[in-house]
């Protein structure tokens, strides 16, 4: 049986094809999507960077 | 007058950034805008772009809203157009908002156990930390981002072999597996043959060639122009071309790329004698020695996806080599014949690199030494990109056109500033480009670039002749044929393949 790394090494990656995780342009995302990849997009910021900032964006443009 | 903005703690990426600049531009009153996080490079490229910015303490971590104008009322209102283009994006907006988007791979991996491959496009300077973590989970890595450092990326890809994982790039943009294009990459049947590419538009280029000749690909390795040189030693592309070699289902294996380093060309062609299957190699405009009789040297792009053919359908791959240049020449002399000669320089204004590495090096075959922002000889680098010296291809792909601004195969509109530029100079005879087809890629180039040509006709007659080649296929988002006959209503001489476009070009210019 195989074990979770040897599911994902490169060899596996050519065998079965690629389950994506997309770190940035949501574009890719939507190809891949388009394309019927499995594909999870991932809600990426830098470590220094507080997301919740946007939605006190979305609230400013509320006000 | 300008007006700055500091948004602090949020993140866009840069893509995002600069279609809400692009847009802001068209906004009344505005004459300049500029959307950057608050990196020291793009304190650098707002500062080229006009901006004092004096006393402001943004942090990468800040956003920087900038606009320029001449009435204050008009700028204020931008700003408050940015903040709400970040929020409602008035362009096409991606399906992934909808979803749930994890926050940490433990939380991407509980909604998808059997995830195999990350695709990292965020900021350079966040790359590095963000692939080591993937590789430290377990999974293969493609890294579209640039501006990683080199001694960064070769600590990543000797972790990844560490695990019998792969690290495709830094700065790839196309990859292949099973099929599927990933990046900016183009749909073509899938098939016996295995790619490993050191160029991201060399590797469409071959792809579709080989899908116009009726051959599929199963697997386009990208590993980033760098894997191939001494200092990183080739190590992403001997790892693919291993996992190739023992892949049953692929019969063909096309090794591309500009010129490797010696001692890793060396490495590469020991390999090749090793896979026990036949093996073609293309680094462009370098003929390889040590040919044996499953190494199959070739020194054009299309060349090589034609001798890969020949060799999937049991042919001659000898023959197809031959056979192709005689049709390239037979075809470029009564194309010659038909428009006719014309009198000045050659300008190429090129989005793909590779592609402009073989239209420089066909060309100057033709035409002796051709200035560059990427030459193929030192000796011939401009001293402005931005202005052309007599026989000029630049390389609107290159990372001094990019930084700050979107990929020319996103927006074509930067280079076709340059193609009505180019056609009001009265010392040129013909312009030559590339249109780049597939997923990622702009949804109509060529109708932006056949409007740039339409107006430069208007303006300057027909005294120039214009050539350009498309690289896609008719099951694109964009459609290889309807694209093509854009070009042909403006006027455009399109021929299909790089090379049968850049030979055409030199031929048309009267010696």
């Amino acid at each position: 049986m195989q074990t979770a790394d040897e599911k994902r090494n490169f060899a596996s990656l050519l065998k079965s094809g690629a389950n994506v995780i997309n770190f940035g342009m949501a574009g890719f995302y939507d190809d891949l999507k388009k394309q019927e990849i499995p594909v999870v997009q991932m809600d990426w910021t830098p470590k220094t960077v507080n997301s919740n900032l946007l939605a006190k964006l979305k609230m400013l443009k509320k006000s | 007058m300008q007006k700055l903005e500091i948004i602090r703690g949020v993140y866009y990426d840069s893509v995002t950034l600069m279609l809400a600049a692009k847009e802001l531009n068209k906004f009344k009153g505005v004459e300049y805008s500029s959307l950057s996080m608050g990196t020291e490079a793009n304190y650098r490229i707002m500062a080229n772009g006009g901006f004092d910015l004096t006393g402001i303490n943004a942090t990468p971590a800040d956003l920087i809203i900038g606009v320029r104008g001449e009435e204050e009322d008009l700028l204020a209102n931008a700003v408050a157009k940015a903040r709400e283009y970040l929020i409602s994006p008035p362009w096409e907006k991606t399906s992934c908002a909808a979803g749930y988007q994890p926050k940490s791979l433990d939380g991407a991996f509980s909604i998808m156990p059997d995830a195999n491959l990350a695709i990292i496009s965020v900021a350079g300077q966040y790359a590095v930390s963000v692939a080591s973590e993937c590789i430290d989970k377990g999974l293969n890595v493609m890294i579209f981002s640039d501006n990683v450092p080199l001694d960064k990326e070769i600590e990543l890809k000797k972790h990844a072999a560490e695990k019998n994982l792969l690290v495709m790039g830094p700065d790839c943009g196309t990859a292949i597996i099973r099929g599927a294009a990933l990046g900016m990459a183009n749909v073509c049947p899938v098939g016996p043959v295995g790619i490993v590419a050191a160029a991201w538009t060399g590797l469409q280029e071959v792809h579709t060639q080989l899908a116009r000749r009726g051959v599929g690909t199963m697997h386009g390795i990208g590993t980033g122009g760098r894997d191939v040189k001494a200092d990183v030693g080739g190590l992403s592309a001997l790892a693919a071309m291993d996992a190739l070699a023992v892949d049953e289902e692929i019969t063909v294996l096309l090794v591309i790329g500009k010129p490797p380093d010696p001692e890793v060309e060396r490495r590469i062609l020991a390999m090749a004698e090793k896979v026990g299957k036949p093996v073609v190699t293309c680094f462009i405009g370098s003929s390889t020695s040590g040919a044996s009789a499953s190494l199959f040297s070739c020194a054009e792009l299309e060349e090589s996806a034609a001798v890969t053919a020949a060799l999937v359908k049991g042919m001659n791959p000898a023959d197809a080599g031959k056979t192709l240049k005689e049709e390239i020449s037979r075809w470029a002399g009564e194309t010659v014949k038909s428009i006719g000669k014309r009198r000045g320089y050659l300008r190429g204004l090129y989005s793909g690199s590779a592609l402009c590495y073989e239209a420089q090096l066909l060309t100057s075959q033709a035409l002796g030494s051709v200035w560059s922002n990427s030459p193929l000889d030192k000796k011939m680098r401009l001293a402005d990109s931005l202005v052309s010296h007599g026989h000029t291809i630049v390389d609107y792909g290159d990372d001094e056109f990019t930084q700050g601004r979107l990929h020319p195969m996103i927006d074509p509109t930067f280079r076709c500033e340059r193609i009505v530029a180019e056609a009001r100079d009265e010392s040129v005879g013909v312009i030559l480009f590339d249109v780049v087809l597939g997923y990622g890629c702009h949804r109509d180039p060529a109708g932006v670039v056949a409007e740039a040509v339409l107006e430069a006709r208007r303006f300057y007659g027909k005294r120039i002749a214009f050539v350009a080649s498309v690289c896609g296929t008719d099951d694109d988002p964009q459609n290889l044929s309807e694209q093509t006959k854009k070009l042909e209503f403006a006027g455009i001489c399109v021929a299909s393949s790089n090379a049968r476009a850049a030979r055409l070009a030199a031929a048309l210019i009267e010696q």
